[in-house]
């Protein structure tokens, strides 16, 4: 486990979970191999959006 | 006893129905939440970076190329709110009637502008066209109506500039002659939405928010981006914990890199101004210059990474 102080986004992240959690119900990942904080299931992974930017086609 | 055990046992399959059932409720977006984009909201400071750099762009040397930009945000229900342009960036392959973006670029860009939001995701793009071309073209249908199905939804926002507001422009402040069309000085963008298997893009109506462009911070040390694009991406890759920053530079903005060391506190810092490249390590609060000629920003990293484990 990485025991240490979360940073300033590593913080902005988890508190928007649990707000989102108590708010809206929103499910709050973890890392099934440490339990973790994993993100939300409203996060969108580097995957999609680099597979999305590198297909763009060129434009006329 | 038995009873007692059964209504217990009974208790207990309902509790853990009732908790699979409230985790399906609160499930990843599947494609069903996502209905046809109603409208397209974009913060005041993405509308400015729009118009600002279109306007920049034509009194460039290359000004009588397209340009665009990649727009990031987040899909909601039925709107897209744009928070972040990414630019089509100098080494793009444009001419008078093309643009095709430099997409490493813009890949790494979306990976700084993410780590802030993890949300964040592509809602389309913007490019221009030459004269009064307000439409998208045959040729832009062809390749948008495929691209799309990588989108959220299966829908994008698409906006296409031209010089040709007349005098639904005004110089002092924005106009939005159509619900679809937003005008400044002499600029006309026009927005449209596309759906896998739309025979044609629709008209898709806007409108302005208060917000930031994420990504504007970035936009001044773009050029920087694009040259280091491929080995910072790379290293982003590889490496757990590595975070960008725009600084100040010695003769204009830079990008700084900083890859977290085991010891809480300690980094490597790269700092990338052009094609300049150095090299620091914060070791207990100290900021120390490496004397590293290496211009490939993770070949640099880990040749400093392997001199201070030697000297461990």
């Amino acid at each position: 486990m990485d025991f240490r102080p979360l940073n300033d986004t590593e913080r902005r992240q988890l508190i928007n979970a649990l707000r989102g959690n108590a708010d809206s119900d929103r499910a709050i990942l973890i890392d099934r191999r440490d339990t973790s904080f994993a993100g939300t299931a409203d996060e969108v992974t580097d995957e999609e959006v680099i597979s999305a930017i590198k297909s763009v086609p060129c434009h006329y | 006893m038995l009873q007692a055990l059964v209504n217990t046992a009974g208790r207990l399959l309902d509790d853990l129905n009732r908790s699979i059932l409230r985790g399906r409720a609160a499930a990843p977006a599947a494609p069903g939440k996502y209905q046809a984009l109603q409208r397209v909201i974009l913060t005041d400071e993405v509308a400015r970076t729009l118009f600002e750099e279109y306007a920049a762009h034509r009194e460039g040397t290359r000004g009588e190329e397209e340009t665009g930009w990649m727009l990031l945000g987040l899909r909601e229900r039925s709107e897209a709110v744009v928070l972040a342009t990414l630019p089509a960036g100098a080494d793009c392959n444009a001419g008078v009637a093309h643009v095709r973006f430099n997409s490493n670029a813009q890949a790494l860009g979306s990976r700084i502008v993410r780590q802030a939001d993890r949300r964040l995701t592509t809602l389309g793009l913007v490019h221009t066209h030459p004269g009064s071309l307000r439409h998208p073209s045959d040729g832009d249908y062809r390749g948008d109506s495929v691209w799309v199905g990588h989108l959220r939804g299966g829908d994008g926002v698409f906006g296409i500039g031209t010089v040709d507001a007349g005098p639904d422009g005004d110089p002092v402040f924005a106009r939005q002659p159509k619900p679809h069309v937003q005008c400044w000085a002499d600029m006309r963008l026009s927005w449209y939405g596309l759906r896998q298997a739309d025979r044609g893009y629709r008209p898709l109506d806007y409108a302005i928010t208060l917000g930031p462009d994420l990504a504007r911070p970035l936009h001044p040390v773009w050029s920087t981006l694009e040259a280091h694009a491929e080995p910072l991406d790379r290293l982003y890759r590889q490496q757990a914990r590595v975070t960008f920053e725009v600084v100040a530079g010695q003769r204009e903005p830079a990008l700084a890199v900083d890859v977290s060391l085991a010891e809480p506190g300690n980094s490597v810092r790269v700092l990338l101004e052009g094609t300049d490249v150095r090299y620091f390590v914060r070791l207990e609060g100290e900021l120390l210059a490496a004397d590293s000629q290496e211009s490939r920003a993770d070949r640099g990293v880990y040749l400093l990474l392997a001199e201070l484990a030697a000297q461990r």
